[in-house]
């Protein structure tokens, strides 16, 4: 990527000959508007200062001047210096005066037509200074040329000073022009300070190594600020970027000529993590607001490269890339210097010269591929935006489809799986997302349809390998689901189908779902898509999870449910509670003193179950009562004596002979029955563990209970139990006498008179309201769980997909 | 709060997310099945569907 020649001064005289008269002035004094742009608002005042500006610059686009000075006067004038060659000052020879005055006089007059003397101009035709005198109240231009300083005088455009020679000047050559723009044209004639500190800085950044001073001397002390940039459009780029994140750390840019037509081409483009576009196109030094044939070849090139680009990663979800993805977060300067260019009005908005296009497209095409492919992980990077940007484009378009299919609220519109309630007021209509077909028939069956709108949903099941399987809610339900609520969906207003929590069918709408992983992921799909795109509904409190039962006791007519293996748990314990005693030596526990005990003591059969894996139940409560779980009771050979008691009493006489041994490793259990040996090993590591922490801590009032040779009487004879989990076992074992106890393996099991008296009935179920933290959780899960988005985590997928039960603690 | 999308802060606009271009690349994903929960299947045990160790 080369960079610009900078422009080399040439020798073609620029004198008055090189000066070519058009037209006269009247006009512009007639309709300022059209020269100048709207008098009014104050961008043609501005106007004003620009045209002077750019002459100076076009000095130093030729190479003859490296320095502009712009001055904001105290009497509402301004000045513009440059050290460039001066206006010529010798006769013209068609007009017979002054070249300068020429040029500061007639409309179309200037050295721009004759492109010997500017290549290029940002100051157009002449019509610049002409237009300017002629709407100043007056007009003032020193010049310094053949070691002589000039000067001339007009008032509104008229010479009231032809040039005259102020005397010999050893000061180098140069312009200043000072005017006072005419209040008879201008409504204001105030200069903004911050339009020319905005222009001048891009003019610096446009025209590398020259330097700009702005000065305002109409405010004490006066304002400056001076611009001068050697780093061209690249760090105009980096510097519209100043306050984002860019994605590449250096901008692309390229530079080229076309020798024939004389057209150059140059550009600087970023990305950042922005939404928005910031792309400047510049003609000659002057910015098209409206764009025109550079930005068309511009654009076209980005679209072509980005689009073979993004094909060539194998992207093809669908999404059509539009030019408008390609260019979301993008900061571009296109700065095209043509010899003639053609511009669809005075104001320069929009360049009409049709061959910059091809050339702006080739050398932008070119510059773009040869980054992209030498830039590969900068351009994924690229290329990943421009794809999220199509994906946000298209679900904003298909939002908009999903609520614009007839009103949303027209009643005829909605989902047929729906079964609606008959209520109309949405604080007194319920709505169930139910799991499955089955489910939601017996749902829609035992509802109470006055109020209660049954909606079944099915999440998707995709065999993805052999041994894998995806599960997801189907763009159609979600599509079903937005429907029946009734509230449209996405971000966009109201009135553009967005979501809008006012228009909710129902202010209850209670998830359904199985007790088992697909209706546990369900559910997590369901709340994460509630949080993200619905969050209002849950801030309001209209979320809420159903607790249907697991378990139905049944003992003849009499019937129980109970929500999960807690709940029976407590039930089967109830029942045995009333008839039990626990005796223990002097010690009779019984009726409420019993009850008492049983909240810790499950507690810690509990934690004995958990370590079950390690040692067999049986003997690990042994080493509990003992008070073995104790690392500082790890050696005490009365413990272990103990212990080894214990163990023989409970097994049978031939095969006793145990030996127990505790030491730093653990403990060790064993024995030998008839020649084969047997031992059990409880290691350092699990007696570490929180389980064994508890158990430690209940030793003494376990050995109080079960040390002495314990019995239990449940309604008859009393038997030996050796342990806290062999009395469990015996008053969950008698709990469960004369009961018919089922676990639904999902809500399809209940009938409807069942799924009503347990999960419907506002007097009898529970519901579970939603609070934004859960729903936060959740999404942390689904963020987890999303196999696509991270790498799988597998290990987290299997320890928590249950988890979201947390929920219902 | 971070976006799920993008990881930035919230927006108190547009929350959970960053921005209304975060927020419409979410509602695109759900609207166009891509947001698929992986579940490794017990061969043995298909009816049950049952969560496997994963490999390691």
């Amino acid at each position: 990527m080369s960079d610009v020649t900078p422009p080399t001064p040439h020798d073609d005289a620029y004198d008055a000959a090189s000066i070519s008269v058009l037209r006269g002035l009247d006009a512009v004094r007639k309709r300022p508007g059209m020269y100048i742009g709207d008098t009014d608002d104050g961008s043609g005042l501005h106007h004003m200062g620009f045209e002077i500006i750019d002459n100076a610059v076009d000095e130093a686009q030729a190479g003859f001047a490296d320095r502009v000075e712009a001055v904001l006067n105290g009497d509402g004038s301004m000045t513009i210096r440059d050290n460039g060659r001066g206006i010529p000052t010798d006769i013209h020879p068609e007009e017979g005066i002054s070249a300068a005055e020429v040029v500061l006089t007639k409309l179309h007059a200037g050295g721009k037509f004759n492109q010997n003397s500017y290549k290029v101009s940002g100051g157009l035709h002449g019509v610049g200074a002409a237009v300017v005198n002629a709407l100043s109240e007056w007009m003032e231009v020193r010049i310094w040329r053949n070691g002589q300083e000039h000067f001339i005088r007009f008032e509104h455009g008229d010479t009231v000073q032809p040039l005259m020679v102020v005397g010999a000047s050893d000061r180098p050559t140069g312009t200043e022009v000072t005017f006072k723009p005419s209040a008879a044209t201008f409504t204001h004639t105030e200069f903004d300070y911050a339009v020319f500190e905005r222009r001048l800085r891009e003019l610096a950044f446009l025209n590398s190594g020259l330097a700009i001073q702005l000065s305002d001397e109409r405010h004490e002390p006066a304002q400056r600020a001076e611009f001068h940039y050697d780093g061209g459009i690249a760090e105009f780029c980096k510097w519209l970027d100043r306050a984002k994140t860019s994605l590449i750390p250096v901008p692309i840019t390229a530079a080229s000529e076309v020798k024939e037509s004389g057209i150059k081409v140059e550009f600087a483009c970023s990305w950042n993590d922005s939404y928005h576009e910031t792309m400047l196109c510049f003609t000659n030094n002057i910015p098209q607001r409206d764009g025109g044939t550079h930005l068309a070849g511009f654009r076209g090139a980005l679209t072509r490269v980005l689009g073979n680009y993004a094909k060539s990663m194998g992207k093809k979800d669908g999404t059509e890339i539009s030019g408008e993805d390609m260019r979301e977060g993008l900061t571009a300067v296109l700065s095209v210097k043509v010899p003639d260019p053609k511009f669809s009005s005075q104001t320069k908005d929009k360049l009409i010269s049709s061959e910059v296009q091809p050339v702006v497209q080739a050398a932008v095409a070119d510059a773009l591929g040869h980054w992209f492919e030498t830039h590969p992980k900068e351009a994924k990077l690229i290329v990943q935006k421009v794809i999220d940007a199509a994906a946000a484009r298209e679900a904003a378009r298909k939002a908009r489809e999903l609520t614009r299919r007839k009103g949303v609220l027209d009643i005829s519109s909605l989902p047929g799986k729906l079964a609606d309630c008959q209520e109309r007021d949405p604080a007194k209509s319920e709505l169930f997302l139910v799991e499955g077909d089955s489910a939601g028939g017996s749902a829609k069956q035992g509802r109470d349809r006055k109020f209660q709108a049954i909606l079944p949903l099915k999440g998707k099941i995709l065999n993805v390998e052999r041994a894998r399987f995806d599960k997801m809610l189907a763009s159609a339900e979600i599509g079903t689901l937005i429907t029946a609520l009734g509230a449209g969906i996405g971000r966009a207003e109201p009135e553009q189908g967005g979501f809008d929590e006012g228009k909710l069918r129902y202010h209850r709408i209670v998830i359904m779902t199985d007790a088992d992983v697909d209706g546990s992921h369900i559910r997590t799909l369901l709340l994460t898509f509630f949080y993200r795109q619905m969050p209002a509904l849950i801030e309001k409190g209209y979320l809420y999870i159903a607790q249907p039962p697991l378990y139905r006791a049944k003992r003849g007519n009499d019937q129980r449910y109970l929500k999960d293996d807690d709940a029976l748990e407590a039930f089967l314990l109830e029942r045995a509670m009333g008839e039990a005693a626990l005796v223990s030596g002097a010690l009779t526990l019984a009726g409420d003193e019993l009850r008492a005990e049983t909240g810790w003591i499950g507690q810690v059969v509990h934690r004995l179950k958990a370590l079950s894996s390690l040692l067999p139940l049986n003997y690990l409560e042994q080493i509990a009562i003992a008070g073995l779980f104790a690392p500082a009771a790890l050696g005490d050979a009365s413990k272990d004596a103990a212990l080894v008691a214990r163990l023989n009493a409970l097994s049978h006489p031939t095969e006793r002979g145990w030996v127990v041994t505790s030491d730093a490793t653990g403990v060790t259990l064993g024995r030998t029955v008839r020649g084969v040996a047997e031992r059990y090993h409880l290691d350092a590591a699990a007696l570490r563990t929180a389980e064994a922490r508890y158990l430690a801590e209940r030793a003494p009032r376990l050995a109080e209970l079960f040390g002495g040779g314990a019995t239990l009487a449940i309604d008859g004879p009393a038997k030996p139990v050796h342990g806290p989990a062999a009395m469990w076992e015996a008053l969950l074992a008698y709990g469960r006498k004369g009961l018919t106890i089922s676990r639904f393996k999902g809500l399809g099991e209940m009938n409807p008179e069942e799924l009503w008296a347990t999960t419907l009935d506002p007097s009898a179920r529970r519901l579970l309201q939603v609070k934004i933290s859960d729903a936060e959780d959740t999404d942390q899960i689904f963020a987890t769980l999303m196999g696509d988005i991270v790498e799988p985590r597998r290990e987290f997928i299997v320890s928590n997909a249950l988890k979201v039960a947390n929920l219902d603690a | 709060m971070k976006c799920p999308i993008c990881g930035k802060p919230a927006a108190p606009g547009h929350k959970p997310f960053c921005s209304k271009r975060c927020a419409d690349i979410d509602l695109g994903r759900w609207l166009t099945d891509s947001y698929k929960i992986p579940q490794q299947v017990d061969e043995d045990d298909e009816e049950e569907r049952a969560p496997e160790p994963p490999p390691r």
